[in-house]
């Protein structure tokens, strides 16, 4: 191997990838957000005692789960506009497309949660004469959040690194910005292994309070 | 505006050659990723950090990074490093096996921690030597444990694998995305391809559930 390395063409280019990376970040946490609260709500759909609601939300979560996020993304970009005749900008289409992706594996992701909170938990709602509102969101969400914690983290890393794929559709996030200066700058070693890197800097942290987070819950299970 | 499905048909067979090479890709690559991330999962438990730390670096980092970007390397940055040319065909496979050796390994490495310690104090009582003791009680177990994630993995491969359509070649991303360009139909092409997608991989995570309550609880438990 007898590359001469040389990151001095990326001087002038930190500002632009500064912008991807607000990008990137911006999809992924939005993304989270919706993923989170939707996830949520969805999960309690499938779960509902009646056919009508518990099915079409299964085949949401079905389809989301079983369908490359790639063609989730590329379908939201093309397909909505024309079908509904509207324009939405390409970032909100972007967390759109990533939030409801992620609210299907969030909600699997809840669900053991919801079915793991005790019968007694939910007698005791009943005796304590909690209107059922009061009981989902005091007594069900803060024991199924704590169980599916770690998953529900995961996902959201997952998210942050499916968010590559908006560049395809031309959305200006880091991997774009990297893509464009790699065709520009005739760099693509040193571009793409700067991006890689900063991809892995953003997501280990967060895995490895993930680790930290199931050796507790192993520990807790243990005693 | 006027959807027509019906036009869809009339490619089926362009769409089923694209059909045809994803899961070409994803199969050979779910084989090598497999084998290879079985190895890896017996490296990463060893005793020497000479080999663990590396091997645990190689699988946080393909966990860490999307696959795009692996790709990209692979397909730009390889020629570049070693002077050669790599056909588009085997930097995608290399590619994909990669991110599955990453991901299987993990699996794997799971499955063996499940063994729970009694049945190592168990083989250490009954003077089972430690080789016998990793072939005849150990792997049986972890291998038939791994068997429902390891579906799972296949399956996220072959989501994943529509990536490679962004390297131009022409599985069956880029054969609808193709299609819907110059038909100038992408609800109706997109859709189908959506659905095509769908049909292949949702059997397959019924068939994790199905292995997981049938299979496991007769023979691993």
């Amino acid at each position: 191997m007898n590359y001469q390395f040389d990151f001095h063409f990326l001087t002038g280019n930190f500002g632009a990838l500064w912008e991807g990376l607000k990008v990137t970040l911006q999809l992924a946490l939005v993304s989270n957000v919706v993923g989170l609260i939707l996830g949520f709500g969805l999960c309690l759909l499938t779960l509902n005692r009646w056919f009508f609601i518990r099915w079409p939300a299964q085949l949401f979560i079905e389809f989301f789960r079983c369908t490359p996020a790639l063609l989730q993304i590329v379908w939201f970009f093309y397909c909505l506009p024309m079908l509904f005749n509207v324009f939405i900008d390409p970032i909100t289409m972007g967390v759109l497309a990533l939030g409801l992706n992620l609210t299907a594996f969030n909600a699997e992701a809840y669900r053991a949660g919801v079915q793991a909170v005790p019968r007694e938990h939910l007698d005791a709602c009943v005796a304590l004469g909690l209107r059922p509102w009061q009981r989902t969101l005091y007594v069900i969400l803060p024991q199924a959040l704590r169980t599916a914690l770690p998953v529900l983290m995961t996902n959201g890393i997952s998210i942050l690194q499916q968010s590559a794929l908006v560049a395809i559709v031309a959305v200006a996030d880091l991997m774009y910005v990297g893509k464009s200066i790699a065709t520009e700058a005739y760099r693509p070693l040193e571009t793409y292994s700067l991006i890689a890197l900063i991809y892995f800097a953003l997501s280990l942290p967060i895995a490895q309070l993930v680790q930290w987070l199931e050796r507790r819950q192993d520990t807790a299970l243990a005693r | 505006m006027q959807l027509d499905f019906m036009v869809v048909f009339s490619y089926w067979q362009v769409l089923a050659k694209g059909l045809a090479l994803t899961l070409a890709f994803t199969v050979s690559c779910a084989v090598l990723g497999s084998v290879c991330g079985f190895l890896l999962s017996l490296l990463r438990l060893s005793k020497s950090p000479l080999i663990r730390i590396p091997t645990g670096l190689y699988v946080e980092l393909f966990r860490g990074t999307p696959l795009l970007i692996q790709l990209f390397w692979i397909f730009f940055c390889l020629p570049v490093v070693f002077g050669i040319s790599v056909p588009p065909y085997v930097s995608v496979v290399l590619a994909l096996t990669l991110y599955m050796t990453a991901i299987t390994s993990e699996t794997f490495r799971g499955a063996l921690k499940s063994i729970p310690s009694e049945q190592h104090d168990a083989c250490t009582a009954l003077g089972v030597a430690s080789w016998n003791k990793v072939f005849y009680v150990i792997f049986p177990q972890a291998l038939l444990r791994a068997v429902p994630p390891l579906l799972s993995n296949v399956v996220s491969l072959f989501k994943e694998s529509a990536l490679i359509s962004s390297v131009g070649i022409a599985d069956l991303m880029f054969v609808g995305q193709n299609i819907s360009n110059s038909t100038a139909r992408p609800v109706e092409f997109l859709s189908a391809v959506a659905v095509i997608y769908f049909l292949v991989a949702f059997p397959l995570t019924r068939l994790v559930g199905v292995i997981e309550t049938r299979m496991l609880r007769r023979y691993a438990y």
